[in-house]
C-alpha cells in the first residue's frame, strides 16, 4: 500500500527551482531522501507539509489528497525538522501537554513509555537537551499521537557518530512491524546504507532516481582505464570523470558499461554520490 | 479554538507578558494621559510576536493538525484576549481613579469615562488592523508593523486628546466630562463594535496573506 505518493511537485524561487519532484513510499518501509547541500531536499518536505506552497504538484498520504484532507493526514503523520528549534526554555512536559491536545489518538501511557525508552526527562528545558535527544523528543512526540508516517529533515545530522546509530538503530525498530514508514532527507550516505530500503536522489531541484537501495547500487559500476582506453563514446557516457597522468577513472550506468570494453567494479553509494555531484566541474578547481 | 488559546497562553505568551496587564494600575496614577495604559498594552503584543518569532513559535503550529489559517486565528485571538484583560481590569481602578485624583479631574488628559474606553477600543482595533496584516505578509518580519501602528497609536492618542482636551469645543466638554455614563454608552458601543469589526478583518486579512507565505 502506497503511503506517501509525490507527483510533479515544482516550487520556483528567484534563484532556486524545485522541478516536477515525484516518488513514492510504501508501508513499512524506510526512504531515504539524498543530496547535497542546496539541493532542495528541505524545500521538497516543506512544500510537501504545505509549508511552503508548492507552483504546482499533487501529494497524497494515505491514500487521501494532503491539501484537501491536511487535518486528517496530519493526525496520522510526525515530522521532525532539524535545525527549527522551538520553545527553548519550555520544559518537554509542557511542549507535551500542548501537543496532546491537538491529536484524537495520543497516547500519554505511551509518551512515558518512550520518554523512559530515549532516557528523557521530561522536566528538562529543551534548550538543556543535546542534539540527539532534540531529536529523540519530537519522535516520541510523533510517536505517541500513532504517528503512521515520519517525515524527518536531516534527522541525523549534527549528530555524533554513536547518537546517530542510536537513531538509525530507532529507526529500523520503528518499521520492523509493518505498520509506519519513515521518509527522511539526509546527506550522510552510511545512514542510508544502514537503514534504507528505498533511495530518492535529488539534484539541483530534480529527482535523478527514486528506487531500491539495491537497484540504485548496483544500476552504476566503477570505471578505471589507461589512457589510450578512454573512447571519446565512452568520455560521453563517464559521469564524475577524472583524468591523470596514467589514465582515468569515474563512473557509468551499469546498463552503458556493457556497451564498452572496460574494466569496471561495484561502486559504493558515497562514491556513487560523489561521482553524481562532482560532474564534470572538478577539473576546474586547480590549486 | 480552545486548544489554539491553551498553546498560545502556555508556550507562546512568554511569562513576563502578564506583567503587562498590571499596566492598568497606571490608573491610579493623577493627572495622566491614560491612553498610554493601552500603548503599552499595544507594546506588549508586539513582544509576543517578537518573542513568538523567535521561538519558531509559527513553525510549531504549522506542523500541528490544523489548517495554515489557524495559526493566525489562534495569535488574534490572543491578541484580543489580551486587550480585553487589560480592558477589565482597568475599569475598577479607573473608577477608582476618578474618586481621588486631588485636583478633581484630569489635567494632563481625557477623563477615564465611557467616551475613552470607547475610543481606546477603536485604537486597540486600528493597531489589530495594521500591526497583524503587515506582520502577516512575511511571517517574520516585524519592523514594518511596529513603525506603522507605533505612527498610528501616536497620531490617534495626539487627535484623540486634542478632541476631548485641549480643543475648546461642546464636544470636548462633553467627552472630557465624567459621570454621564448614559449619554457616554453610546461611544462605547460604537467603539466596541469598530473594535470588533477591526479585529475581525484584521484576522481575515492575515490570514489571506498568511496562507500564501512560505514558511
Amino acid at each position: 500500500m502506497t503511503i506517501l505518493s509525490v507527483k510533479g511537485l515544482s516550487k520556483s524561487y528567484e534563484k532556486f527551482k524545485l522541478s516536477d519532484v515525484s516518488f513514492e513510499l510504501d508501508k513499512g518501509f524506510i526512504m531515504g531522501f539524498i543530496g547535497r547541500n542546496g539541493a532542495g531536499k528541505t524545500t521538497t518536505i516543506k512544500s510537501l507539509l504545505g509549508l511552503v506552497k508548492p507552483d504546482c504538484g499533487e501529494v497524497a498520504m494515505f491514500g487521501k489528497n494532503f491539501y484537501e484532507n491536511e487535518i486528517d493526514c496530519k493526525q496520522e503523520l510526525g515530522v521532525v525538522m532539524s535545525g527549527v528549534e522551538c520553545y527553548q526554555d519550555k520544559k518537554l512536559s509542557a511542549v507535551a501537554d500542548v501537543t496532546s491536545r491537538f491529536y484524537k489518538n495520543w497516547d500519554g501511557d505511551a509518551f512515558k513509555n518512550y520518554l523512559k525508552k530515549f532516557s528523557l526527562d521530561e522536566n528538562k528545558r529543551i534548550k538543556e537537551l543535546s542534539a540527539g535527544m532534540k531529536a529523540k523528543f519530537l519522535l516520541a512526540l510523533a510517536l505517541s499521537h500513532g504517528a503512521k508516517l515520519l517525515i524527518l529533515d536531516e534527522p541525523t545530522s549534527g549528530l555524533d557518530p554513536v547518537s546517530r546509530d542510536e537513531l538509525i538503530g530507532i529507526f529500523r525498530e520503528l518499521v520492523k512491524d509493518g505498520s509506519r514508514s519513515i521518509f527522511f532527507s539526509t546527506h550522510i550516505i552510511t545512514d542510508l546504507e544502514k537503514c534504507a530500503d528505498y533511495i530518492t536522489y535529488i539534484k539541483d531541484g530534480r529527482i535523478l532516481e527514486s528506487t531500491d537501495i539495491e537497484s540504485f547500487r548496483s544500476g552504476y559500476r566503477a570505471v578505471s582505464g589507461g589512457s589510450n582506453e578512454l573512447a571519446p563514446e565512452l568520455k560521453e557516457k563517464v559521469i564524475g570523470l577524472r583524468e591523470h597522468k596514467f589514465g582515468f577513472e569515474g563512473m557509468i550506468k551499469a546498463a552503458d558499461a556493457a556497451l564498452f570494453d572496460v574494466e569496471t567494479a561495484p561502486i559504493s553509494l558515497e562514491e556513487i554520490m560523489i561521482h553524481i555531484e562532482r560532474g564534470e566541474q572538478d577539473e576546474e578547481f586547480v590549486i | 479554538m480552545k486548544n489554539l488559546l491553551y498553546k498560545e497562553l502556555r508556550l507562546s505568551v512568554h511569562p513576563t507578558m502578564y506583567i503587562f496587564l498590571a499596566m492598568p494600575l497606571m490608573m491610579l496614577i493623577p493627572n495622566y494621559p491614560y491612553y498610554i495604559i493601552f500603548m503599552y498594552t499595544c507594546l506588549a503584543v508586539y513582544f509576543t510576536f517578537l518573542i513568538g518569532r523567535e521561538q519558531n513559535d509559527t513553525f510549531y503550529t504549522a506542523t500541528l493538525p490544523i489548517k495554515k489559517t489557524d495559526v493566525v486565528k489562534g495569535r488574534v485571538a490572543t491578541v484580543a484576549l489580551f486587550e480585553l484583560a487589560s480592558v477589565l481590569i482597568s475599569v475598577p481602578l479607573s473608577a477608582i481613579s476618578v474618586k481621588i485624583n486631588p485636583g478633581g479631574g484630569n489635567a494632563a488628559g481625557i477623563e477615564p469615562n465611557l467616551a475613552f474606553y470607547g475610543l481606546v477600543f477603536v485604537m486597540m482595533g486600528g493597531f489589530n488592523l495594521i500591526f497583524t496584516t503587515e506582520f502577516y505578509r512575511t511571517g517574520y518580519k516585524l519592523f514594518r508593523p511596529m513603525i506603522f501602528s507605533a505612527i498610528f497609536i501616536f497620531v490617534y492618542i495626539g487627535a484623540a486628546e486634542t478632541l476631548a482636551q485641549f480643543w475648546n469645543s461642546p464636544i470636548s466638554e462633553f467627552l472630557d466630562r465624567a459621570g454621564i455614563f448614559a449619554e457616554h454608552l453610546p461611544i462605547l458601543a460604537a467603539g466596541i463594535i469598530i473594535y470588533a469589526v477591526m479585529t475581525f478583518c484584521a484576522y481575515k486579512i492575515s490570514a489571506k496573506r498568511f496562507e500564501k507565505v512560505d514558511l
